[in-house]
């Protein structure tokens, strides 16, 4: 039969396994690559990784900080404000789409239109009208995220069953009772899960600028580092960003089983 | 796949074990069989070369056009036929081409010199040709009301970090008589630099870029100048083509990179001659930007080619190449764009020994011989 459940404990040892192999994948791959050239830095080694990620953390000479934390606290600010606007205004914008149909007859056809330019095509029109400051990688976050949130989130309004609505009007609830005590909680879990699901892009969006403008954070360092051919940099920058981008996913399912745990997510 | 790593291919099959001794004449045949008809049935050698779009580098790309040479695989023009080697050209963004170079996906790739002293580290490297020097290309472009370099003290000055554009910034301050470090040198990629200087953003006020930027943005903003530019620094900014020695100790190798050098000076010729010098010029700025022809004709005076055989030997052979190449190594070692100074020799593998990155001036003397 296929779809037949394992032991829990079978499930993490292939998992475990899985990791593994693709860990001892790249050192294989690492070592060949020191046999056939000790002086290579395309596929570093273990001891040559450890030593790119110290020069990341260690105060830098000429520059006089630290490579990794500039660039967290770049990044970070630009990542999270842009995501914070972008979230809060696809949220309102979704709840008074699924809400009031004018609203969403007016708002949709763009919408729909904008969710499928990809902004990193769009990136010269955002230097063009926001300029190149911090503000540029905001707005490309923001912009970027909302289009596709705020129809997920009016999607979500629209699936809310018509019988719950009649019932909490019965029992005397106001138009604005509705929307914010039943409806938005009820969105609640499927706007966290499009929140989850809309940092992959947002970061997609902030290195690709990042590679092009910045002087400073993640995008900056790989683009950098990569034409310098310093991959024992690059490397573990890449592992930070997968730590960070798995980070946020488990904290924002942490969020939605401590705040929804009446949800059920289908499988 | 790695290409210059690679064993070279087997032409014969390797039998099994249990019938090694059965197989063995079958393979002597084709062996022999093979080597009877080598020169027409074998396929040219082939080898890559990286280049992306800047003037003297287009010459390959418009080669192809032309016909002079064919940058597929597989298939030959003239130039490759007369060195009996196969020229496969790779085009990409000039980042991408440092990076391929450096992981050994291509044989050779159109660089500056300056860029290619980090990979050479790992890759022990050739210049086989210089294709030009900037002699203007670059340059620091500022609104006029700034008219002394001394202005801009403390100002944030964009342009691409460890390039050539800090390069001739730096130089040009220490020509000055400044010092680099009461500057703000700040990274910007030169296309969104020059797009926020024509738009007049509040915070972009000096940028440091290069050409077609360079024209453009001088085209478009009447109230900017340029405060200094590559012409104080000849000879230092050399765009160039460079290869593998691995690749060159290949067989073909050596035919290889005289073919490449042949067909550079093959697209000189063409621009030398007034019949087809305007038609050479537009092919050569087709992609590289929207310039018209009178641009373009400024475009290849401030990028200066090493338009013969005997401008490039004299680069290569006389006595400023060694004190600039210093000077630019000495550059990447305190901009950390190398980890430590690379070992670098002139003139054949004999007479350098064993460095990081050698100036040979043997391919460009080949094909000016063999004309």
């Amino acid at each position: 039969m296929i779809r037949r459940p394992i032991k829990s404990s079978t499930a993490a040892f292939l998992g475990v396994l899985s990791v593994l192999l693709l860990l001892g994948g790249y050192t294989f791959l690492a070592h060949r690559q020191y046999q056939r050239n000790p002086d290579d830095t395309t596929i570093p080694r273990w001891s040559q990784l450890h030593k790119g990620l110290q020069s990341a953390i260690e105060v830098n000479r000429r520059s006089e900080d630290r490579w990794l934390v500039v660039d967290a606290v770049a990044s970070g600010q630009r990542l999270f404000l842009g995501l914070a606007g972008g979230v809060a205004a696809s949220l309102l914008l979704g709840l008074a789409m699924g809400c009031f149909t004018p609203i969403e007859a007016f708002l949709h056809p763009p919408l729909s239109l904008l969710a499928k330019v990809p902004p990193t095509a769009a990136l010269a029109v955002f230097f063009v009208l926001v300029g190149t400051g911090n503000n540029m990688y905001v707005a490309m976050i923001a912009f970027g995220v909302l289009p596709t949130m705020t129809l997920t989130v009016n999607l979500a309004v629209k699936e809310f069953p018509d019988e719950l609505l009649y019932k909490a009007y019965t029992l005397g609830a106001s138009h604005m009772e509705v929307v914010w005590t039943i409806i938005f909680r009820q969105v609640l879990p499927r706007f966290i899960d499009a929140f989850r699901l809309s940092i992959g892009p947002a970061m997609v969006y902030l290195i690709a600028a990042e590679m092009v403008v910045g002087d400073v954070g993640f995008g900056y360092r790989i683009r950098l580092q990569s034409k310098l051919l310093n991959m024992s940099v690059v490397y573990p920058y890449l592992a930070i960003l997968a730590a960070f981008g798995f980070g946020m996913d488990s904290l924002l399912r942490l969020l939605q089983r401590k705040l929804c745990p009446w949800y059920e997510p289908r499988r | 796949m790695n290409l210059a790593f690679t064993p070279p291919t087997r032409t014969t099959p390797i039998p099994m074990k249990s019938n090694r001794f059965a197989l063995a004449p079958a393979a002597w045949l084709l062996g022999a069989a093979l080597m009877t008809c080598a020169p027409s049935a074998l396929p040219a050698p082939a080898f890559s070369l990286a280049w992306s779009e800047y003037p003297s580098w287009s010459a390959f790309g418009v080669a192809h056009v032309f016909k002079l040479i064919d940058g597929r695989e597989g298939q030959t023009g003239p130039v490759e036929d007369k060195w009996g080697v196969d020229i496969v050209l790779k085009e990409a963004e000039y980042d991408p081409c440092l990076t391929m170079y450096g992981s050994g996906q291509c044989d050779a790739v159109c660089m500056t010199t300056l860029d290619a002293l980090n990979p050479a580290l790992g890759r022990p490297s050739v210049v086989i040709v210089p294709t030009s020097t900037s002699a203007g290309a670059d340059a620091l472009i500022v609104p006029k009301t700034i008219t002394n370099i001394k202005q801009l003290r403390g100002r944030k000055v964009y342009g691409l970090a460890k390039s050539v554009s800090e390069y001739c910034f730096n130089r040009n301050l220490e020509l000055l008589g400044e010092r680099p470090e009461d500057y703000k040198y700040s990274n910007m990629d030169p296309g969104a630099a020059a797009v926020a200087l024509q738009q007049k953003q509040r915070e972009i006020e000096a940028i440091i870029v290069w050409n077609p930027f360079v024209l453009e943005t001088l085209n478009k903003r009447k109230d900017v100048h340029v405060l200094f530019d590559s012409t104080t620094i000849p000879n230092e900014i050399i765009d160039s083509v460079v290869m593998a020695q691995a690749s060159l100790d290949k067989p073909g190798g050596r035919q290889f990179a005289c073919a490449v050098v042949d067909a550079f000076y093959q697209i000189n010729q063409r621009l030398a001659e007034p019949a087809t010098r305007d038609d050479t010029l537009i092919a050569l700025g087709e992609k590289f930007s929207h310039l018209d022809l009178a641009s373009m004709k400024k475009v290849v005076e401030q990028t200066r080619f090493y338009a013969t055989p005997k401008a490039a030997l004299d680069l290569f052979t006389g006595a400023e190449l060694k004190a600039v190449t210093g000077r630019v190594v000495d550059f990447c070692v305190k901009q950390e764009i190398v980890s430590s100074a690379p070992k670098i020799g002139y003139g054949s593998q004999a007479e350098a020994g064993a460095v990081a990155l050698r100036f040979d001036p043997a391919f460009i003397r080949a094909v000016a011989e063999k004309k």
